[in-house]
């Protein structure tokens, strides 16, 4: 059996056991409500209801997705280590990276999976309220993936080593940062000490730019863009996450599982 | 016969040292213990509470990391992957996915380990008539009782049909049926050629199954050995109860032979070697004595044990060697 087939293993298995869980349904909800209800305040607007009702609906996806990803995602690791289900699968011919990348991979189907609902019913209702939908607009949601695919990664990293707690903090805190790296670098750009220039700018290098992945403006307002515009963002996306999981792969693989 | 048999595990010199918190002093866990497990043998490590024998098993599963020493298993590395196919583990307690039926379960374990999926059904649903979970197979593991769940933790170590099978506590917690029925499928295994490693701290199921043991106090191999040499071997003497026998006499048999005098209520017993046993029921019986008993003198498994772990005063066969 292939290391490919045993991560998908672990995959299909993670896929599993969010299709089990009724407390994403409950999240799912909530993220459809949210774009249910940009309809209905949309409906209350005389000017620019099809952009109110399409960023409300951009606005529930990611931040639904990035908050599912961030709690399912702080406790990927540490719950199979503290529930010790771990030692079992372990025992098998499988190694510990393949268990992480199975993981990641699993927790990442999940999520895409959920968001894809939720793109459904943006598309439906956008479809139903006669708003727009142009190639910006899939765009705009295939590098929101990969914005997820990031953060699943940011979580995955820290639950190989601390707990869900402390996992959910630096999560948040790097999706955060992560989303205004680009204001703190142009903002110290700005500034007359170079120090603080090199600091904003070596800051804006070392975390997750997730705001290049941010294309929800120019799906919203149906701008033109480039091919560089979509493949530069998916290639640092794809290089970050990498970065990501061979830290994580290198952390989880000393760990002692007592 | 025993000693012409293959060493299936060898664990050498191993040590391993914890640090409980960031700050902390290290903890020496295991002192550089030595011993080895042979080809087709049920090996029992013993200990107490504490003792490092869940620490020497998940070193040996590659959960953790010695901090020296060298730890093998068919020759390989114990951090090697590839020769788990070759291997079964049931932890203590096993956790699984609750979400899960029993038979979900299998196949995800039959999937990890390689089996083919043409043969992967037939395992599972063989395993799950061996184990006796067939009724229960598509039932969530949540609804599972201790015991079914113990039962399934074997099934998933042997789903891959490995040589070698590692038991962490397989009978803790159990009930007598629970228990009874792991000792019958530990035996089984044994039957279809397995070696098996278990850890435990039941002596009795231990004497029952075992063929060799070795008891670990403190990170330390207090002794090493065959569970026969402990329990059945050597002359250590014969044990005379007798009734109705007064003290006087008791007294003087006792001094005639040299013979330890114990009172068991208006019963006394008298340990003889074997060669006097035949003279001194004679001059029991005529001293007016009735015999209640006489039965060769055996040290159980217990007595060594508590010897080993600093409680006892029997010293037979503890080898004490640190290793």
């Amino acid at each position: 059996m292939s290391a490919w087939l045993r991560i998908w293993t672990i995959a299909i298995n993670t896929l599993r056991e969010a299709v089990r869980n009724k407390l994403l349904y409950t999240l799912l909800f909530f993220a459809i409500a949210l774009i249910g209800f940009g309809v209905i305040l949309s409906t209350l607007s005389y000017v620019e209801s099809e952009r109110i009702l399409q960023d409300f609906g951009f606005a529930g996806i990611r931040l639904f997705s990035v908050a599912i990803a961030i709690f399912v995602g702080v406790s990927l690791i540490h719950r199979e280590v503290d529930r010790r289900t771990v030692y079992t699968i372990l025992s098998k011919p499988l190694s510990r990276a393949e268990f992480l990348l199975g993981k990641y991979v699993g927790l990442l189907v999940t999520i895409w999976l959920q968001a894809a609902i939720m793109i459904g019913f943006f598309v439906v209702v956008s479809i139903g309220t006669g708003a727009p939908l142009t190639a910006a607009h899939a765009v705009a949601f295939g590098l929101a993936a990969v914005e997820l695919a990031v953060i699943v990664a940011v979580a995955t990293l820290f639950s190989a080593f601390t707990t869900p707690m402390l996992a959910s903090f630096f999560s948040v805190g790097i999706w955060a940062l992560g989303h205004s790296t680009r204001e703190l670098r142009d903002i110290g750009a700005s500034s007359e000490s170079v120090s603080i220039q090199q600091a904003t700018a070596l800051f804006h290098r070392v975390m997750p730019d997730l705001e290049s992945f941010n294309f929800s403006i120019q799906a919203a307002h149906g701008l033109a863009f480039a091919a560089s515009d979509v493949w530069l963002p998916v290639a640092y996306g794809l290089g970050y996450v990498g970065i990501l999981l061979v830290a994580a792969v290198a952390i989880f693989e000393r760990r002692d599982l007592r | 016969m025993q000693s012409e048999a293959r060493e299936i595990i060898r664990i050498e010199n191993i040590v391993k040292d914890f640090r409980p918190g960031f700050g902390v002093r290290r903890k020496r866990i295991l002192h550089g213990i030595t011993f080895s497990v042979r080809e087709g043998e049920i090996f029992g490590f013993v200990g107490p509470n504490g003792a490092g024998k869940t620490t020497t098993l998940k070193i040996l599963m590659g959960l953790i990391r010695a901090t020296s020493g060298d730890a093998r298993i068919l020759g390989h590395a114990v951090h090697e992957t590839e020769f788990r196919r070759q291997i079964g583990f049931l932890p203590e307690n096993p956790y699984f996915y609750t979400y899960l039926t029993g038979r979900e379960i299998l196949e995800f374990y039959a999937r990890l380990s390689g089996v083919p999926a043409a043969a992967r059904g037939e395992r599972v649903a063989s395993l799950l008539e061996w184990v006796g979970l067939t009724d229960a197979a598509n039932a969530r593991l949540q609804t599972y009782s201790k015991g079914m769940l113990q039962r399934l933790g074997i099934a998933q170590a042997l789903v891959h049909d490995p040589k070698v099978v590692f038991l962490d506590e397989p009978m803790s917690g159990l009930d007598p049926i629970g228990r009874v029925e792991i000792r019958d499928l530990i035996l089984r295994l044994r039957s279809e050629g397995k070696t098996v490693f278990m850890n435990t701290h039941i002596l009795h199921d231990v004497e029952m199954v075992c063929d060799r043991v070795a008891i670990i106090v403190k990170g330390r191999i207090r002794y090493e050995g065959g569970v026969g040499d402990v329990v059945g071997g050597g002359d250590d003497g014969v044990d005379v109860v007798i009734a109705n026998l007064a003290a006087e006499h008791a007294t003087r048999i006792s001094e005639h032979f040299e013979a330890p005098l114990r009172g068991v209520g208006d019963r006394i017993e008298l340990r003889f070697a074997a060669k006097q046993t035949d003279e001194a029921v004679r001059m029991a019986l005529d001293a007016g004595g009735s015999i209640v008993s006489v039965s060769p003198h055996r040290d159980s498994l217990e007595s060594v044990f508590l010897t080993a772990v600093g409680q006892g005063t029997l010293a037979k066969g503890v080898s004490g060697s640190g290793r």
